[in-house]
């Protein structure tokens, strides 16, 4: 079987099993449905390939606001779609306060040389990334973290939101139309590359 | 599934009963909040005589912007011109938090109230920096914020303080304690309402507004009774009918080049748009005991730079808006920026003074720094304008309309004069502002209404490699004019502070933070905190002894170095 239909099939047994269990998870349950998110952004929070984002340790709020807009469909994906199609309110509040509380793995990324680095970070300063993400890009409530991210990801959506495919932040939409096309592969390669561990928990 | 769900009830309902002070939170689970008490803070009950009083009272700082009326005047002359240079640090509090600090200290009886980033408060003794209490908000999953997430402080009645929170709560504390006694959500964050403002105290009522212009949401401002949190009254500042008179000129007359016949066409095909119009208050009112009036600025429109939507001047956006203290209800108001697409809006606060009129008269007046860079000064009677201050700032290209490339233009996007509060010498008739000098291109794009997400309606930049600086300015409110202007090597963001010992206070982001002379502008002291300086400072005494007090944590909107201080000087 393809990989696709694993998933498809897996999701339409999660959405089965949710509609006989009813609606809102209870402590035990959050493990188990967290199990199905694994199967994709990996039982030890490292995903399977470099377009599925890491979720350990995302910001609580950011966590939350894709599901309702996978759900609402205000953001577009055909893996994520039915996975959310059966998640009630309180199930996405709970997956995000489980996934907000893991640690962020660290996938490896190599740190960015100078010349990127200098680059990103003028791109950066230029349309005030920091003034969203935080000065050491690990977001806060429905602002995500950057910094640590794969790559690939990382372009990709900062190139879907440019370009309107990803249609659920027209603010961060704007943003990136008035960036230069250049800047987003430094952008990226430094940010996947910042390791924030000794930056984190201080007062959040 | 069944009997899982029963265990999971009979935990839940285990841990309400432990855990005390514990609040069932809308479309959360159920939380706990966490003070950690080292002791009790022998704190008073601070009465409304008290609060009327500020101005005069020089041994506490009771209000956010000092008194009322929001002078930002401290009245202590023990710190003067003669010993100034003398000032070195009492002490240095470090908080827990080591991000963007706007908190202006409150200080009574000898305990001071400060707030940071992620809604801490601390109660501390204002003589030994020493820590009474530690509230830590349990902030909810949906924050929505603009420009940071920082606290501007406290209000404080009777025996409780009073904070905005991120996640659109106001929130009373226990002033001896800091268990939480009440919490009342204000408005859904999921629609990008927030709190970073402090509220004010008055006649019972805490009065707050709201963050989110740049979200779409309807702002207001309201007021809560003190005792028990229900809201009082609520004044929209976007009305039903925003579209006011079609100005085509600014206040200081010059021409915004409104397209009044689009827009005319757009508001038949789209109707009134005030219900996502943005309008959020951002910092205290100032408060006429005399009148029953309060005198606020309101924020810019939503979206900041797509005015296509948004036809009409969009009242009462950019405007100065006096309201009934008692009912809320509508009494005055003057539109700074009708139609604004520049996000050139109002938040520094209004300040009330005696100012002279055309006529040379002296009458109630209300004064406030624009992000335009001018100084506007009105009759506190009717909101009329008298006159405006000399641009204190480089307004090359003002209101060149943005573009899909991007159109160079002075002021940038953060003014002129962004927040930061001004103060005020009554007796040489000058108020002093903090300045931004930031050469920015303003981009626009269009897209509908997005349920609570950002909404900039197209974004502004800086452009690489342009020299930045700001100033310290004294302008004489009567005039107009300029007195004095240092320059400053970066922008400034946070506060000054004026005394009576013929002092202001202002610090930089770099960490400087220094004293003037209030009559000429010269240096008279600096001390280098190690983080930038871009809080309000603030002065009290205890013990018969003055003391100035500044927060250094930098800043999230400008990317000034963060820190975790809370410096008190004294000058022995």
């Amino acid at each position: 079987m393809s990989r696709t239909s694993d998933w498809a099939l897996t999701a339409v047994l999660f959405a089965s099993a949710l509609i006989m269990g009813g609606s809102a998870i209870a402590a035990e349950d959050i493990e188990q449905k967290a199990q199905l998110c694994a199967t994709c952004h990996g039982a030890d929070g490292v995903p399977i390939n470099k377009t599925t984002p890491v979720i350990w340790g995302q910001d609580e709020g950011y966590i939350y606001l894709q599901l309702r807009d996978f759900q609402k469909g205000t953001r577009k994906n055909a893996l994520m779609q039915p996975i959310v199609a059966q998640l009630e309110r309180q199930d996405m509040y709970d997956l995000a306060a489980y996934f907000t509380k893991k640690k962020w793995p660290n996938l490896g990324q190599p740190s960015a040389p100078s010349d990127v680095v200098a680059k990103a970070e003028s791109a950066a300063k230029s349309i005030g990334c920091r003034g969203c993400h935080l000065d050491h890009f690990q977001g806060d409530g429905t602002t995500a973290r950057l910094a640590g991210q794969w790559q690939e990801y990382l372009l990709s959506q900062m190139l879907a939101f440019r370009d309107g495919s990803r249609g659920n932040n027209p603010g961060m939409s704007d943003l990136m139309k008035a960036t230069p096309e250049d800047d987003f592969e430094p952008l990226s390669k430094y940010l996947a590359g910042l390791q924030i561990d000794q930056y984190l928990g201080h007062g959040r | 599934m069944g009997s899982c769900r029963t265990a999971a009830t009979i935990f839940g309902a285990l841990a309400l009963s432990l855990a005390g002070s514990t609040l069932a939170l809308a479309g959360a689970e159920t939380e706990t909040v966490a003070t950690t008490l080292t002791r009790e803070a022998p704190v008073p009950s601070v009465s409304q005589e008290q609060l009327s009083g500020a101005a005069t009272d020089t041994n506490n700082f009771l209000h956010t912007n000092g008194n009322y009326d929001q002078t930002r005047y401290y009245q202590g002359k023990q710190i003067n011109k003669s010993n100034v240079s003398g000032l070195r640090p009492a002490w240095i509090f470090q908080t827990e938090v080591k991000e963007s600090l706007e908190t202006t200290p409150i200080v009574v009886d000898g305990v001071m109230y400060v707030t940071t980033s992620f809604n801490h408060v601390y109660a501390i003794d204002a003589k030994t920096g020493e820590q009474f209490w530690h509230y830590k908000h349990k902030m909810g999953p949906v924050t929505t914020y603009c420009c940071g997430p920082n606290n501007r402080g406290v209000a404080i009645y009777k025996d409780k303080v009073y904070m905005g929170t991120l996640d659109a709560k106001l929130v009373a504390l226990d002033a001896k304690s800091g268990s939480l006694i009440w919490e009342t959500q204000l408005a859904d964050p999921e629609l990008g309402y927030s709190e970073t403002m402090a509220p004010t105290a008055v006649d019972g009522k805490i009065l707050i507004g709201t963050n989110g212009g740049e979200y779409g949401i309807r702002g207001f401002v309201r007021a809560y009774d003190a005792e028990t949190g229900k809201q009082v009254w609520n004044f929209h500042t976007t009305p039903e009918d925003s579209t006011g008179v079609w100005a085509t000129h600014d206040a200081t007359g010059k021409d915004m080049h409104r397209d009044i016949a689009a827009e005319k066409a757009a508001l038949k095909k789209m109707g009134d748009p005030y219900k996502t119009l943005g309008g959020g208050v951002w910092q205290n009112p100032a408060v006429d005991l005399k009148t029953k009036r309060i005198y606020f600025v309101v924020g810019n429109p939503s979206p900041d730079l797509d005015g296509s939507i948004r036809p009409g001047d969009n009242l009462y956006t950019d405007s100065l808006v006096s309201v009934d203290l008692e009912t809320g209800k509508y009494v005055c108001h003057f539109q700074y920026i009708a139609h604004d697409v520049w996000d050139l809006d109002s938040v520094s606060p209004p300040i009330l003074v005696d100012v002279k009129d055309k006529d040379g008269k002296t009458v109630p007046g209300v004064i406030h720094a624009g992000k335009t860079g001018n100084v506007y000064v009105h009759n506190r009677d009717d909101c009329s304008l008298i006159r405006f201050s000399e641009a204190m700032v480089d307004q090359t290209g003002m209101w060149t309309l943005p573009t899909a490339e991007g159109a160079p233009m002075l002021p940038g996007a953060n003014g002129g004069v962004e927040w930061s509060v001004m103060a005020v010498n009554p007796d040489l008739n000058l108020t002093y502002a903090v300045n931004l000098h930031q050469p920015m291109t303003y981009h626009v794009e269009n897209s509908p209404y997005p349920g609570g997400k950002l909404w900039l309606g197209g974004a502004f930049k800086v452009i690489p490699g342009s020299e930045q600086f700001g100033n310290v300015t004294a302008v004489d409110y009567n005039t107009g004019k300029i007195k004095w202007q240092k320059k400053t090597p970066l922008p400034m963001m946070g506060g000054v502070l004026a005394t009576a010992g013929g002092l202001v206070y202002t610090g930089e982001g770099d960490g400087w933070f220094r004293a003037y002379d209030a009559e000429n502008g010269d240096v008279l002291w600096s001390f280098f905190a190690g983080a930038g300086v871009n809080a309000p400072p603030a002065a009290y005494s205890v013990d018969g002894k003055e003391y100035i007090v500044v927060g250094a944590g930098g800043n999230t909107q400008i990317d000034f170095k963060r820190g975790n201080n809370i410096i008190a000087f004294t000058a022995d």
